[in-house]
């Protein structure tokens, strides 16, 4: 994936920091990025997350297009609001963890929108690739002074329809759409 | 008496019956609430509940065959095709009372996911995970239920007839003995 830049974010890397107008790698910081997401459960939400496994950025400040994103996530870590759901979400019927313990994203276009990014990319789920589109932000992290860009927070968010990817269990019971929110934290590889 | 005589029924088997009348009367209402209940958070404790008494009912049922091994039952009142007819529901009921719970809990672990009973103990998966065998166990679940629910009007239409009649057949299941 590619991740999104705040316009704002932009301009004052580039007034502060006119060294990174070029693509700049970022390597995660895995053990404050996760996947949340939500589905519908009859008139409830089934809530979870996802560790981050590893995640690959390279973002450029100066022409958003050209960063690129590559995030895979770790199936078998998945948490949910209550015990069955989380062992429903893993098992056979729903992201079959044992034979696909992984989840991965490869953005393909990233344009500019609004204060962020469009992130179009390929996201794999029980080994079934679709293209989908997300939407990126990214922002200072907390303590990093303006123009700092050492230090990033990548939100992306998007829906999903899980029937796309077979993971079809529970379909009476549980919402197809899964709403996702993908928060990395990232740091410049200096 | 705790044991069953020759021609009555023992504080044991009485309270076996009537406490698994009771949680039958519980199981046939929460089943079928379940069959059509849109899950949610607040109703899922529901199912939790529907399988813990459902094992309960497959204990009772088997501590109850063992007790009518070491103590055998009286046999029906009077004979001929009625008391034949009979033993032959009570033998439906019985299989029927242990084939139900086996079921539900066939289908549960071919969903895959634990089945847990009075939120603290997971049973054995006594299933392949799969859902064929899912389908397959709650179709009998299902179609098993309805039988018993038939045999169950019969056989409390019987007693109460038998009762009405007045051979004691009910009050012997109540007080142990068809006539003081």
């Amino acid at each position: 994936m590619r991740p999104t830049i705040l316009a704002t974010l932009a301009a004052l890397a580039l007034t502060a920091l006119p060294a990174t107008a070029r693509p700049v790698p970022y390597i995660l910081e895995p053990a404050e990025s996760v996947v949340g997401f939500e589905t519908d459960f009859g008139p409830d939400l089934i809530t979870g997350d996802m560790p981050v496994k590893t995640a690959d950025l390279i973002l450029d400040f100066d022409r958003v297009e050209n960063s690129q994103i590559a995030v895979a996530l770790d199936v078998t870590g998945a948490q949910a609001s209550f015990p069955f759901a989380a062992q429903a979400l893993k098992g056979p019927k729903v992201l079959d963890s044992a034979s696909f313990p992984e989840m991965s994203f490869q953005s393909t276009r990233v344009t500019p929108q609004g204060e962020g990014a469009a992130v179009e990319g390929l996201l794999t789920i029980r080994g079934v690739t679709r293209p989908v589109s997300l939407d990126a932000m990214i922002w200072r992290q907390k303590g990093h002074a303006e123009g700092d860009l050492s230090q990033l927070t990548v939100r992306l968010t998007g829906a999903v329809l899980r029937s796309d990817y077979g993971a079809t269990g529970w379909a009476d019971m549980v919402g197809d759409e899964v709403r996702l929110t993908i928060l990395a934290r990232i740091a410049r590889v200096d | 008496m705790l044991r069953n005589g020759a021609e009555s029924f023992g504080l044991v088997s009485r309270l076996l019956h009537w406490g698994i009348a009771g949680l039958v009367v519980v199981m046939l209402s929460l089943g079928l609430r379940l069959e059509d209940m849109q899950p949610g958070l607040a109703n899922l404790w529901l199912y939790g509940l529907h399988k813990s008494l459902g094992l309960l009912t497959l204990s009772l049922m088997l501590a109850r065959i063992l007790w009518h091994l070491y103590s055998p039952p009286p046999r029906p009142i009077g004979g001929g095709w009625q008391a034949r007819a009979a033993r032959a529901t009570h033998g439906a009921i019985y299989l029927l009372l242990l084939a139900i719970p086996l079921s539900g809990w066939i289908g549960s672990a071919a969903t895959g996911l634990d089945v847990v009973i009075f939120d603290r103990w997971t049973l054995p998966a006594i299933a392949p995970v799969s859902p064929d065998w899912e389908a397959r166990a709650f179709a009998l679940h299902d179609a098993l239920t309805k039988v018993l629910i038939l045999l169950l009007f019969l056989h409390m239409g019987a007693a109460l007839k038998r009762e009405m009649d007045g051979d004691g057949t009910l009050r012997r299941m109540i007080t142990g003995r068809a006539r003081d």
